[in-house]
């Protein structure tokens, strides 16, 4: 096997593809989620049946999201895959060790506002993405 | 663990993406195989031992003591 000149590697050129259909499964995801939360109370006034329809389709959404994530993380090389698995630990790790106290904290009345999920999310986003650089630059 | 992947290489003038295209690794993998701060898996040295045409003891050197 001799390597060749490529324009783009075949490997880049997969990966491209793979976080191509990454960012619409996930622009899926974060549009039927708007939905589900906005449209209960703005477009069909709390009627049960499209509010489990939009669930439903949440849910089912999510379940694609999750498939391509996985391909996605299988068709990395080892050293990409290990800097992603590392983020996502540490990510879902901080989400843990936050969240529990977060919530006892407002379980108790110890902070005074209400612990909202959407913060959490937040943190983890934020920690997988400065995880995910710091490994980057680590092995770069 | 050492590694001869830079010198082998570079007796083939090959520069570090094309070695990346060959093994169907990034070339950020190959830098860092190279620089040693990444120990390949033995099915991804076993794909490099092949593509040069040597045994994988041949390229990659162990520099734990001895049992």
């Amino acid at each position: 096997m001799n390597p060749s000149k490529p324009v783009e590697n075949r490997y880049q050129s997969r990966i491209r593809t793979n976080v191509k259909r990454l960012y619409r499964w996930h622009s899926a995801w974060a549009a039927v989620t708007l939905l589900m939360c906005f449209g209960p109370g703005f477009l069909w006034h709390r009627a049960l049946g499209l509010t489990l329809l939009a669930a439903g389709l949440d849910v089912a959404v999510g379940v694609g999201m999750i498939l391509a994530t996985k391909k996605f993380i299988e068709e990395l090389d080892e050293l990409q895959r290990k800097i992603f698995l590392n983020a996502l630990g540490i990510a879902v790790g901080v989400g843990l060790i936050v969240g529990v106290p977060w919530t006892v904290m407002d379980v108790y009345h110890v902070i005074h506002f209400h612990a909202n999920f959407g913060f959490l999310v937040i943190l983890q986003g934020l920690t997988f993405l400065v995880s995910l650089l710091y490994g980057t630059w680590r092995y770069r | 663990m050492k590694n001869r992947l830079k010198v082998l290489r570079a007796e083939r003038d090959w520069t570090q993406a094309q070695l990346a295209d060959a093994l169907d690794v990034s070339r950020q993998t190959i830098n860092a195989i190279e620089t040693g701060k990444f120990d390949p898996s033995l099915p991804l040295a076993f794909r490099a031992a092949r593509l040069f045409g040597l045994r994988i003891e041949e390229i990659f050197h162990d520099q734990d003591p001895p049992l």
